[in-house]
């Protein structure tokens, strides 16, 4: 909204933005990296969602309409940006206590003890890449800083990466630079979190456990990476909890996954990477932004047949409003992911299945009626406004035909446009018959693959 | 006790400010448009704000949401491009833009 409200003023079209109450200071912090520290707002007391038609006229005509007006025919000053240091000043110096201290003073530690960003310890990480410091993947949003060389070094250090993980870590901040990824919605109120999934030799030979506890901290390269993650929003691209994170609730970064990439050579199962168009045996992360997880314990059967309805239920189950990136908000952008401890993927290939045979199934399986769906998109939210069925949105081209073959309500629909759309990974605990299912958050994080491009160190 | 000589953990902007759009000393007889997220009842609100308007000030004409498509979404980065284009075709020299909720 203040991203279109800058480019209406990049335009010459002066302009008033309309934000609820709570979303003053985020506004404010956002326009500043859009370069328009003063972009103006108009508030709307409360929240509109909760408010009666009569309290919302009220709001507006007596609250709002005022500063929509002052807003339209006041001049703004430029607004002032205050001027950062370089990028490679020195900053502080003090003991690891002071250190830490000064960095939780100015908001650039996750609130655990970082490593000190020392010159040397910055030089360690860039000597894994052939790339020069200043190279940038792009401008990070909200607060639209490069995403250099140089601050991948700075915050891997201070997240506790070891050096040889800088590769992974370039790879990293060049997924979330690209636009596909949508970076700048990773402020928006689910607090959805970013996963980070490891494909390709380098998983093993880093260290990323791939096997029991795979998303369990306790290793240094799970831990380590997704840390990163969280510290890289933070400091580069600018998410701070109560200003532009407006997370509702939020949750700890997520540790960084790893496939089993043994067992898939093993079973002929392509690792994710390949879903996202980079050949298997090739390094590479897969970024994505999930809103939540949960496990599906003991998945019981000798055939797949016998595996489907159970999983197909997790898959249905651990969605809701997600499914606005279905069909409404951001159609075709939903893209679940299920993870497949080895000996579940193991059985499942021994019928001589693919990971596209069992991604149809799923898609057959993974149904839920067509009023559900409904109530989900406008009915028990107001996500899609007006009160559309799923019909309605089929004429309208904004969903697929498949959501519109018939007209009950109690008619079974997907919860994916397209089988592809499931995706599926293989780590975890090699013989627990467990898997686990994340609901994703749509093109507010939208899964994005880069090559991990090899250290210059031989280590 | 040892000692660390530490830099700064953030990245240079990419983007210097940039001046805001010059406004009129009033809105008499000028074209407003709303642009929407298609979320947080803006298909209530906008009608609000038009009708309190059109009773304040004089000669107010509107365009409507419906114009431009939705500003959050699937096609935001389509709509935001050719923005600046399509409010110049449209005559426009105002916005009211939401809804951040």
């Amino acid at each position: 909204m203040l991203r279109a409200s800058a480019a209406a003023e990049l335009a010459g079209v002066p302009t008033s933005s309309l934000v609820c109450e709570g979303f003053v200071g985020q506004a404010s912090a956002t326009a500043g990296g859009l370069g328009m520290p003063n972009l103006p707002v108009a508030v709307v007391p409360g929240h509109v969602d909760t408010q009666t038609v009569d309290e919302l006229e009220r709001n507006i005509a007596e609250h709002t309409l005022e500063q929509v007006i002052a807003n339209l025919c006041t001049q703004f000053d430029i607004g002032i940006d205050t001027a950062d240091p370089g990028p490679t000043e020195v900053v502080f110096r003090g003991s690891f206590e002071e250190v830490n201290r000064h960095f939780l003073e100015r908001r650039w530690s996750d609130g655990l003890p970082v490593v000190p960003p020392t010159v040397g310890a910055i030089d360690a990480f860039l000597a894994h890449s052939d790339l020069d410091p200043g190279h940038s993947f792009g401008p990070l949003l909200p607060d639209r800083r490069a995403a250099t060389v140089q601050s991948v070094a700075v915050n891997g250090v201070m997240a506790g990466c070891r050096p040889e993980y800088m590769p992974v870590l370039l790879a990293i901040a060049e997924a979330l630079a690209d636009p596909a990824y949508g970076i700048e919605h990773s402020g928006n109120t689910p607090g959805a979190e970013t996963l980070v999934t490891v494909n390709g030799p380098i998983a093993r030979r880093l260290g990323f456990n791939d096997e029991q506890g795979a998303l369990r901290d306790g290793f240094q390269a799970n831990t380590s990476v997704g840390r990163f993650v969280r510290i890289y929003l933070r400091n580069v691209a600018g998410f701070l909890p109560w200003e532009t994170d407006k997370a509702t609730y939020g949750n700890t970064w997520r540790v960084a996954m790893a496939e089993n990439e043994a067992v898939l050579t093993e079973i002929g199962w392509p690792p994710l990477a390949a879903d996202h168009g980079i050949a298997a045996g090739v390094d590479a992360v897969t970024i994505a932004r999930f809103t939540g997880g949960g496990v599906v314990t003991s998945v019981y059967g000798q055939t797949p047949e016998q595996m489907l309805d159970y999983l197909a239920d997790a898959l249905v189950k651990i969605g809701g409003w997600e499914y606005v990136f279905t069909v409404g908000v951001a159609s075709n952008t939903y893209r679940p992911l299920l993870l497949l401890s080895p000996v579940l993927a193991r059985t499942i290939a021994a019928a001589g299945w693919s990971k596209d045979r069992l991604r149809e199934a799923l898609w057959e399986r993974a149904r839920i009626p067509a009023r559900r769906f409904e109530q989900y998109l406008g009915e028990w939210t107001n996500l899609v406004p007006g009160r559309r069925t799923l019909n309605d949105l089929v004429n309208l081209r904004v969903a697929a035909p498949v959501f519109g073959q018939g007209t009950s309500p109690d008619r079974l629909v997907p919860i994916v446009t397209d089988p592809s759309h499931i995706q599926i990974a293989v780590t975890g605990d090699p013989l627990r018959t467990n898997a686990y299912v994340f609901a994703h958050n749509g093109m507010l994080g939208f899964p994005t693959a880069k090559v991990v491009r090899p250290s210059p160190v031989v280590s | 006790m040892n000692d660390y000589a530490v830099v700064w953990p953030r990245s240079p902007r990419t983007a210097e400010p940039v001046a805001l759009a010059p406004r009129p000393t009033s809105l008499e007889g000028r074209r407003i448009a709303f642009l929407w997220d298609y979320m947080f009842r803006g298909e209530e609100i906008f009608p609000i704000l038009e009708r309190e308007l059109q009773a304040r000030i004089p000669g107010l004409s509107f365009v409507s949401y419906e114009a431009f498509g939705t500003t959050h979404g699937a096609g935001e980065h389509e709509v935001l491009e050719g923005l600046g284009r399509r409010l110049g075709e449209l005559g426009v020299d105002a916005v009211i833009s939401g809804m951040g909720c």
